[in-house]
């Protein structure tokens, strides 16, 4: 048998300013286009169950083209692959913190086939799959339902869909990144006792036990995708997303099955600005945009600058800047400050410094663009200094 | 007890030519007044350094009348008349049969000599007891009392012919009502527990309760006499009652009152539940069908059933996947095969079986878990026997006296074949089980059809003693068992016996004095056969050190059935005292009872410290259950459909 694993699509997400030529987030066309183009590859594998385990929303009042992309997404699922179960299970973002706000995701059960779990936990037994599903939405999770009975009829396959965050599953950055999910001790859910276990919350494709996976989301949609790099190239599919075909046979085989994204996230290699003065940092950076194979057009890219000074980014080339933002989707050029340096006094005061040294002393210390040079002007603020003592004795 | 100085004669060996004194049976006189009588050992020594040890097994009176007529004369024919003027000269004449000779070779005819009362030593070289008592590392196994002529001794059985290798098994016969059978095996299963020695192995036993309340009560202590404890005290075993005692039952019908008298509360903690799947029962499915209804087409589908398709991935024709590990799953898969053949609508045929057949073996095997509801369950669930952990010197009593029979023979048949298998794998756990049996003569009937129950214990009957495996089983009659059964018990047994058992062909090698003595044989008397005794011993035993089963009802009413909340916390509670009853209530609503089962059963077999918290968890929440139709292919159409993102 064959099933399919998403989660996370998080329709409606948006992000960025950047528009189409309609009006609408770019970010949000583009995870609808994800969306769109995992249904192409599920239409070709033809699984005989589809498993949304949470979030398919981003929110919990999607906005209308949001839900209406949903609704023809899975309205071609439904007569491309009629035979296919379809199960959507709710996750935290469209959870609805009060029950009078209800969940949008009951819609799609008019589609006929679509089997939606949204608050308490449910089996859903397929006889003619010879299956057990049991979903456990975010809801439960949060109401402290964690333990999960074990369905009674054992079925041929027994599957748990739930979306949370496995304990000790996640790193610490991942986990403060899935933020809002509920934390499932992996006890509870007895995870030997399953054929197979669908997770949905966490946003990178990985393994929590052999049989017990996260199948990622299909696109970026977290605050901080380049955590996501991060962990992506951990699992060794750095700039990858998709879902999971599973096959439930003897032996259980999950393939990770990428979906095309509408555009590259390009993490550009930091620089060091230590010692660099503007039109050092200026030239780096050019360097590195140049770098991008097929260059930064309409990517989501970042330039991470190490210790680089206000003054010193003040004096940076704006205007180069603002080419870059303009040409990427996204430019974050996110220059980081050198750590302060904070100096403590110990033991009795000693003499006091006059003005004049007081002036010298900050001077010699001050960061000075690499056009200035510092003896000078250290000399030249004497001779002001001694000018202004004179005149100030004469009177 | 006569000590060896108090030794006495008793009488003198006769022999005539009518009736001489042979190497095995001799006649001897004693006075009239005598002590002796059925059963007693005598010890004949001769001059020349002899010895002959023999059991006295007939006895005859007579006097030195000619013919009854003479007596009739002198009494003037009136038998309240005139007393004889003279007293007539009368004799007791004894028939014995020889036990052993001293020196064994050559065997010779018994000397006239003087015939004496054993001593308990003499009891001991009589019964060759002296071989494996009196060795180095003994292993004696006191079995009872032997008394005569005012002194009484103990008899011991040899545990390498009692328990194996060298013979095995023991059958007990006896009218029923008496309570002697199964109080005989409860005292002694005490002395072997007590006394088998270490250097032998370790050994369990596993008893099969089939009636009333007999084996209900074997942890707590019964009464005793003063009588019996002087008993223990000669054969020197603990009058207490068993240490490790391990109780199940199955369910009743209603999956969680308990099917057994043992139900009192302060003892149904100790009973586990006896609960099964359909891989348990599927290996033994001929002992649930009837050979007579089962023919060789149904039996392969079933074989087809058990080799392919239960536990395995078994893809049917109609692209269904199924691995069937319970009834319920079996009933999908039938179901499958029904409407799958019944859309295709051309062949009454699937995999070269025919529909029929597949009916038929469906109605059969689901069947089972209606007929045998408590021990078998749909949904897979399992509680068993802790096979492979078993412990030394702990009884394992499964009470199935409430079964049906059918259900009865299962467990009978499954828990034996499991414990052949692992005691032929040596990882039970120990090295001996004693399976004791009553009812010998339903489950191994010397007629009949040719049960798989009676295949199977002829095969332990013959191979068990290779094994550790050893039978005591018991019956009224011992006539209606099968021969090779009984045959094969090395030590038999015998209570007070029917007169028309009695007159069967298995009895003529005892003397009708004897079997007069075994029609009259008071309780707590036996007669022993053991491969060691060259003839039937009589011995008394004392009242088991255990509460018999009467009493115990007695003392520990069964408790009424409740209800399935109720029997929920009577379960949990017994686990824990300290548990409030509303609070599991409270945890339980909600749930599903095939849930609650389950988790209850997983409780009560990890005994956890916190029993709640456990409970609690097994249950998990309550899950609702919403059984899904195949999806339809239909989705209404739409007169538009608008891309809200294209570009």
């Amino acid at each position: 048998m064959k099933l399919a694993h998403l989660a996370d699509l998080h329709l409606g997400f948006r992000q960025y300013y950047r528009l189409t030529p309609n009006g609408v987030n770019q970010r949000e066309a583009d995870v609808a286009q994800a969306f769109g183009r995992a249904i192409d590859d599920l239409v070709q594998v033809e699984p005989d169950l589809i498993l949304l385990a949470g979030d398919l929303f981003h929110s919990v009042r999607p906005t209308n083209a949001a839900i209406l992309h949903a609704f023809n997404q899975l309205r071609r699922l439904r007569v491309e692959l009629p035979g296919a179960e379809i199960i959507i299970v709710a996750g935290n973002h469209d959870t609805p913190r009060s029950v009078e706000t209800g969940s949008i995701l009951r819609l799609f059960e008019a589609l006929g086939g679509i089997h939606v779990v949204a608050t308490a936990i449910t089996e859903l037994v397929f006889d003619h799959l010879d299956l057990s599903v049991v979903c456990v939405p975010h809801a439960a999770l949060m109401a402290g339902q964690s333990g999960i009975s074990l369905p009674g009829l054992n079925r041929c396959k027994r599957i748990l869909v739930t979306h949370g965050e496995i304990a000790g599953a996640l790193s610490r950055e991942s986990s403060n990144l899935e933020y809002g999910g509920a934390l499932v001790e992996p006890g509870d859910l007895q995870v030997d006792s399953w054929d197979y276990v669908a997770l949905g919350h966490y946003h990178v494709a990985s393994k929590v036990a052999t049989n017990a996976w996260y199948c990622g989301a299909l696109e970026y949609v977290s605050t901080n995708p380049w955590g996501e790099l991060l962990d992506e190239a951990r699992e060794g599919r750095r700039g990858r997303k998709g879902w999971l075909l599973v096959q439930l046979e003897e032996e259980l085989q999950v393939e990770f099955r990428p979906v095309p994204l509408a555009r590259n996230l390009v993490d550009l290699e930091p620089i060091q600005g230590d010692g660099l003065g503007a039109a050092d940092l200026d030239r780096v950076i050019a360097e590195r945009v140049a770098s991008v194979p097929d260059g930064i057009a309409d990517n989501i890219v970042r330039q991470v600058v190490f210790d680089v000074p206000r003054p010193i980014a003040r004096d940076m080339d704006q205007q180069q800047i603002r080419e870059f933002k303009a040409k990427a989707l996204h430019y974050n050029l996110d220059i980081r400050r050198p750590p302060t340096e904070r100096t403590v006094g110990i033991g009795a005061p000693g003499r006091r410094q006059t003005l004049s040294e007081l002036v010298s002393d900050y001077l010699s210390r001050r960061v000075l663009t690499a056009e200035v040079d510092r003896k000078e002007l250290m000399s030249l603020a004497a001779e002001y200094m001694n000018e202004v003592e004179q005149d100030l004795l004469e009177e | 007890m006569i000590r060896f100085e108090d030794r006495r004669l008793i009488g003198r060996v006769v022999a005539t030519e009518a009736m001489p004194a042979g190497p095995h049976q001799f006649q001897f006189w004693t006075a009239t007044d005598t002590t002796i009588g059925i059963g007693a050992i005598v010890r004949v020594d001769d001059e020349r350094g002899r010895t002959v040890y023999a059991v006295v097994i007939d006895g005859k009176a007579y006097s030195d009348l000619a013919t009854p007529l003479h007596d009739v004369v002198a009494a003037e024919g009136d038998p309240a008349g005139t007393a004889a003027p003279t007293r007539r000269t009368e004799v007791r004449l004894w028939t014995a049969a020889v036990l052993r000779q001293q020196p064994e070779e050559p065997v010779q005819p018994v000397s006239l000599a003087g015939v004496m009362l054993a001593t308990r030593e003499d009891v001991e070289i009589a019964l060759r007891m002296d071989a494996y008592v009196r060795a180095n590392r003994s292993s004696g196994l006191p079995i009872g009392l032997y008394t005569g002529g005012g002194m009484s001794a103990p008899v011991y059985l040899d545990s390498d012919f009692l328990l194996g290798p060298e013979s095995a098994h023991l059958n007990i016969s006896g009218v029923s009502g008496l309570a002697t059978k199964t109080s005989a095996v409860e005292f002694f299963l005490t002395s072997i527990f007590q006394k088998f020695p270490a250097h032998k192995g370790t050994i369990a036993a596993v008893c099969v309760n089939v009636k009333g309340p007999d084996l209900c009560f074997l942890d707590q202590p019964g009464e005793l006499t003063a009588a019996d404890l002087e008993m223990y005290t000669q054969l020197e075993v603990e009058p207490r009652p068993f240490e490790s005692v391990h109780y199940y039952a199955p369910f009743k019908a209603d999956g969680v009152n308990l099917n057994t008298l043992r139900s009192h509360p302060d003892l149904i903690e100790t009973v586990e539940p006896l609960v099964w799947g359909l891989r348990e029962v599927l290996d033994y499915h001929e002992v649930l069908l009837s050979r007579d209804d089962i023919d060789a087409k149904s039996d392969a589908f079933i074989d087809f059933l058990a080799d392919r398709v239960v536990e395995k991935e078994f893809s049917d024709e109609w692209g269904t996947t199924h691995r069937v590990r319970t009834f319920s799953d079996l009933e999908r898969l039938f179901r499958s095969i029904f409407e799958g053949l019944e859309a295709q609508g051309r062949s009454d045929m699937w995999r070269t079986h025919h529909v029929a057949t597949i009916r038929k073996v469906r109605n059969r095997l689901l069947n089972i878990s209606t007929r045998c509801k408590g021990l078998v369950t749909d949904d897979g669930t399992v509680s068993d026997l802790p096979f492979g952990e078993f412990e030394d010197r702990a009884v394992y009593v499964l009470d199935v006296a409430g079964m049906d029979q059918l259900a009865q023979d299962l467990v009978f048949t499954r828990v034996v074949s499991q414990l052949r298998e692992q005691l032929e794998r040596r990882d039970l756990g120990v090295d001996h089980v004693v399976v004791f049996v009553d009812e010998l003569n339903k489950y191994a009937p010397g007629d009949g059809p040719d049960t798989y129950v009676r295949k199977m214990l002829l095969d332990i009957s013959e191979r068990g003693r290779y094994l550790g495996l050893v039978l005591f089983g018991a019956q009224q009659f011992r006539s209606q068992v099968h021969r090779r059964v009984v045959g094969n018990a090395g030590t038999t047994i015998y209570g007070r016996m029917d007169l028309d058992e009695l007159a069967t062909p298995g009895y003529q090698v005892l003397s009708p004095a004897t079997k007069i003595k075994l029609a009259t044989l008071p309780k707590g008397e036996l007669m022993v056969r053991h491969p060691h005794f060259t003839q039937p011993v009589f011995v008394a035993f004392p009242r088991p050190p255990v509460l018999a089963g009467p009493a115990g009802i007695q003392r520990f009413p069964p408790a009424k059935d409740v209800a399935f909340e109720e029997a929920v916390v009577a379960h949990l509670t017994a686990l824990d005292g300290r548990i409030i009853p509303g609070k599991v209530k409270e945890i339980i609503v909600g749930h599903r009872s095939d849930d609650i089962r389950r988790a209850l059963l997983a409780t009560k077999r990890a005994r956890p410290d916190d029993v709640v918290a456990f409970f609690r968890a097994s249950l998990g929440s309550p899950v609702s259950r919403e059984r899904v139709e195949r999806a339809s292919g239909s989705v209404a159409k739409l007169k538009s459909v608008e891309d809200p993102y294209a570009p």
